[in-house]
């Protein structure tokens, strides 16, 4: 429920407009308006505490007092009104410092930030690496996601998609900074669990050991819950540990920050069934006050395809690949076929490969540019000799005595299907043809195991056989039980399911104290603002984004070895340095826009503020025409472009970046600070037809002043009187 | 120039300062800016007796303004029906450019709206039929304000006054 004006903005333009019209003739009465309108900007400007919105409260009761005239009367009713329709607003402002409507120009969030499921302080985070602070980074990203090592490898990254950086040239490599801060910070035993809470006597129990129940495990063991995990399979991880083969995240990255969550003091129960092993009364008789379900969707889709059933080297990937993880390394056949076109897909058939397969294709409806998978993984893949078959419908497995011969095919083509905007694949009639292949690996998808949920009898399913929940609490339908991950949203990714425990841990501490659960989903928190590290423009163009060093080709197609080696340490502080900090531009373009319509001057080239149409971006194009006037930084609400005196120079710097270096003057009578003389030269140009008075001399304001006082006395006639 | 003459008695001036602080709190000021300011010139020895001038320093509104020139976005204009210099607050961008071009330091910065502001005689009263606000608080009434034409007869009479005293004097 996005909010059309951002009602602490509305609430500042009323007072303000109250205030600036002057109706509001009665001075008591005058003076609230006014302290409220002081208190309402600081939660614009997230400078905030928690005493704010209880002080408006009682200043907004100070209007009706007794006799108290009509005008006051109806200011106090309008401002009860909007708080009572928004005060979950007012109490996000001050908590998260974050308004995502832009309206509060201060609090205007970055994109990477917004785009996160998690909602991690990206552009804080990315500062703290650059300067080496890796341990520092780490414990920001831990407040929103307690896993970064691993999503610093698996990560689908939405965070780099809507990167800024990426309309001047490429995006910032967010996700693998992540992994190589928390390596670095394991491995200096630098990677800390928080403070946490006393025990406060409540229990909770997580169904499953996945990316969801870790991270709701980890928060609400952090709030002083004793957790209990219940997990089926003999490890924790969930599918980040039998989903995602080892080259792409190794076990000891599940392992070591499964173990941060243990020394929290959370009891994984492996091997343990729900409903089999342990059953809903049993734990409620041990005292557990509310369950958390995070079960994954593992059960996959079938191919609903002739022959099916009927050969044993027709494998779903997802136990595949399962039982590959848990230690059973058999190819799956000598020519293997994978449907499908997902991430699930493409790890089939990668892993196919690394256990011996001589040739392992992927089957597709549809063409490359409509593969759900990552550009990445489809690279790799490709790399490693991964044969692709695109517009290819199977129709039916085909063999004799238990044994596949080959996969009847029959080629698709894409039509525009009305209603829908994904181009459905549509089978040609007549071009049929044989794939020879003796296994199939289906991965069209996967849906939520139910099986021993029974339990929980007041939970409703939806449609699609997911759990219904409400998305700003992740509440289910029934009371004290909460659900995320897969198993509420379908296969999804997994810094998705680290966000909706994280919502989870925060609902079950509501509904365990008896707080209302929130009506509108939680905003992302900015913590601390990093001030930006200063670079020249130069460095800040020049920088590019790492390319990724890969394990050798023969190696990735024969081991398990991680595949992408990651960066060495200098060039993860560069790329950290990349960042553009949006947390403090919010990329108004008012800078813009006044250096070249207003002023004429045209210096500011940052095509990449303006979204929808950008245009070439260069910092070092800056120096060339700017006077360092600072008419774009007195303008900047944001205070991200600035104007900085230093050593005798004047600087003009946009979140760190030193765009143009001027000399500074000195007035030569008092010394105060003048402008440059690019400045007084634009100034001379405008002026030059107009005589000078000044002398020539280089003067500031104020003894320009007295200087014209001192003519003025000076050239007085003398008083007649005396 | 504009059609206004800001006469100061240099003479009935006593340095109070209540002009610039009637003009500051007129224009609702921050620290800082000064639209109008009394300055000190002196103290210095004239016949053997220290004398200070203060000195009143407003923006002359002048016929041919340099910050009106300077101003790159139009902010800064001279109004048409009685020649007084002012700055358009919503044009402004905090340049600055007027400050330096002007000779007499007449703009001032506002650094919390990161704008000029400057001396218009007060021209929202003046349009009520008011008088500056400088001018309605001068403790010595030595500020006066009215047409060009106007004030000229004021020194005019002035000096007749002075001449006749000195002639009572020859008595």
């Amino acid at each position: 429920m996005a909010e059309k004006t951002c009602p602490v903005r509305k609430t500042i333009i009323y007072l303000s407009e109250q205030i600036d019209s002057g109706c509001l003739t009665d001075p008591k009465g005058r003076r609230i308006s006014e302290q409220i309108l002081h208190l309402t900007e600081e939660i614009s400007e997230g400078a905030a505490g928690p005493d704010h919105l209880s002080a408006i409260d009682s200043l907004i009761e100070e209007y009706f007092y007794s006799l108290s005239p009509l005008q006051n009367q109806e200011t106090g009713n309008t401002l009860k009104g909007i708080l009572d329709e928004h005060r979950e607003v007012f109490i996000s402002h001050i908590e998260t410092r974050n308004c995502p409507s832009h309206d509060c120009a201060t609090l205007a969030p970055s994109p990477c930030q917004m785009a996160c499921p998690a909602g991690i302080d990206v552009p804080t985070y990315l500062s703290l690496i650059a300067e080496g602070r890796d341990a520092e980074a780490i414990e920001v990203i831990r407040r929103d996601n307690p896993l970064p090592w691993v999503c610093g490898l698996i990560c689908t990254r939405p965070c780099e998609m809507m990167c800024v950086r990426a309309r001047i040239d490429t995006p910032v490599s967010i996700k693998f900074l992540k992994a190589f801060a928390a390596e670095r910070a394991m491995s200096d035993r630098a990677y800390k669990n928080p403070e946490k809470a006393a025990f406060n006597g409540k229990k909770i129990c997580v169904v499953g050991a996945g990316p969801g129940g870790l991270s709701a495990a980890y928060y609400l063991a952090l709030m002083g819950y004793g957790v209990r995990v219940i997990e089926a399979l003999p490890v924790s991880g969930g599918m980040l540990m039998v989903g995602i083969p080892r080259y792409r995240l190794p076990r000891e990255v599940i392992d070591r920050e499964v173990a941060m969550i243990e020394e929290l003091g959370v009891e994984f129960s492996y091997n343990t069934r729900f409903g089999k092993d342990v059953t809903f009364e049993g734990l409620k008789k041990d005292g557990v006050d509310a369950f958390f379900i995070a079960i994954g969707a593992h059960k996959s889709w079938d191919l609903g395809i002739k022959g099916e059933k009927e050969f044993p080297r027709v494998l779903d990937a997802v136990k595949f690949l399962k039982d590959v993880a848990l230690g059973d390394h058999h190819a799956p056949g000598k020519h293997v076929v994978v449907i499908g076109g997902g991430n699930v897909a493409i790890d089939a058939a990668r892993t196919s490969l690394r256990l011996g397969a001589e040739k392992v294709s992927i089957a597709y409806r549809r063409s490359r540019t409509q593969m759900p998978a990552d550009i990445e993984e489809v690279e790799q893949a490709e790399e490693e000799g991964i044969e692709f078959s695109f517009l290819t419908i199977p129709k039916e497995i085909v063999g004799e005595n238990n044994t596949i011969t080959g996969l009847d095919c029959i080629k698709a083509e894409l039509i525009k299907k009305k209603g829908s905007d994904r181009l459905a694949p549509v089978p040609i009639l007549g071009k049929d043809f044989t794939m020879k292949i003796d296994a199939v690996i289906p991965a069209i998808g996967q849906y939520v195991d139910d099986e021993g949920m029974d339990a929980f009898d007041q939970m409703n399913w939806t449609r699609r056989g997911t759990i219904e929940v409400n998305h700003a609490s992740m509440e289910t339908t029934m009371p004290g039980v909460f659900a995320a991950g897969d198993a509420v949203s379908g296969p999804a990714t997994v810094i998705e399911a680290i966000g909706g425990g994280k919502r989870a841990a925060e609902a079950i501490d509501r509904y365990l104290n008896n707080i209302p659960q929130p009506r509108m989903p939680k905003i992302p928190v900015r913590y601390k603002m990093e001030p930006p590290i200063e670079m020249s423009a130069s460095r800040k163009m020049t920088l590019k984004r790492p390319e990724m060093p890969m394990l050798n080709v023969d190696r990735r197609r024969t081991m398990f070895q991680q595949a992408e080696l990651g960066y060495d340490e200098e060039s993860v502080r560069r790329e950290a340095a990349r960042c553009l900090r949006c947390d403090i531009c919010r990329r108004c373009g008012k800078c813009v826009t006044i250096c070249r319509s207003k002023m004429g001057i045209g210096a500011l080239q940052l095509g990449y503020m303006d979204f929808d149409d950008p245009s070439e971006t260069d910092f070092r194009a800056t120096s060339e025409k700017c006077i360092t006037c600072g008419a774009c930084a007195a303008n900047c609400e944001n205070k991200a472009i600035v104007i900085e005196e230093k050593d005798g120079q004047r600087m003009l710097k946009l979140c760190g970046i030193v765009l143009n270096k001027q000399d500074i003057q000195y007035c030569e009578e008092c010394n105060a600070i003048l402008p440059s003389a690019e400045y007084l030269q634009f100034i001379s140009q405008k002026t030059g037809n107009v005589t000078k008075v000044s002398e020539n001399r280089l003067l500031c304001n104020n003894c320009q002043r007295k200087l014209s006082a001192k003519i003025n006395v000076e050239t007085r006639p003398v008083n007649p009187n005396k | 120039m504009s059609k206004y003459y800001l006469f100061q008695d240099i003479k009935k001036c006593i340095g109070c300062h209540a002009c610039e602080i009637q003009c500051k709190s007129n224009k609702n000021l921050p620290k800082g800016p000064k639209p109008c300011q009394i300055i000190q010139v002196g103290p210095k020895f004239i016949g053997g007796l220290p004398k200070t001038s203060f000195i009143f320093m407003p923006c002359f509104h002048c016929e041919n303004p340099w910050c009106v020139s300077a101003c790159p976005t139009g902010a800064m204009q001279k109004r048409s029906k009685d020649g007084i210099v002012f700055i358009d607050n919503d044009l402004c961008v905090g340049c600055k450019t007027c400050v330096s071009a002007c000779p007499w330091g007449a703009p001032q910065w506002n650094q919390e709206i990161g704008k000029v502001v400057k001396c218009d005689y007060c021209m929202d009263r003046i349009d009520e039929g008011l008088e500056p606000a400088c001018v309605t608080t001068c403790t010595t009434g030595c500020l006066q304000f009215g047409n060009v034409e106007d004030t000229t007869q004021i020194r005019r009479e002035r000096h007749a006054s002075a001449v006749a005293s000195l002639e009572k004097s020859s008595f």
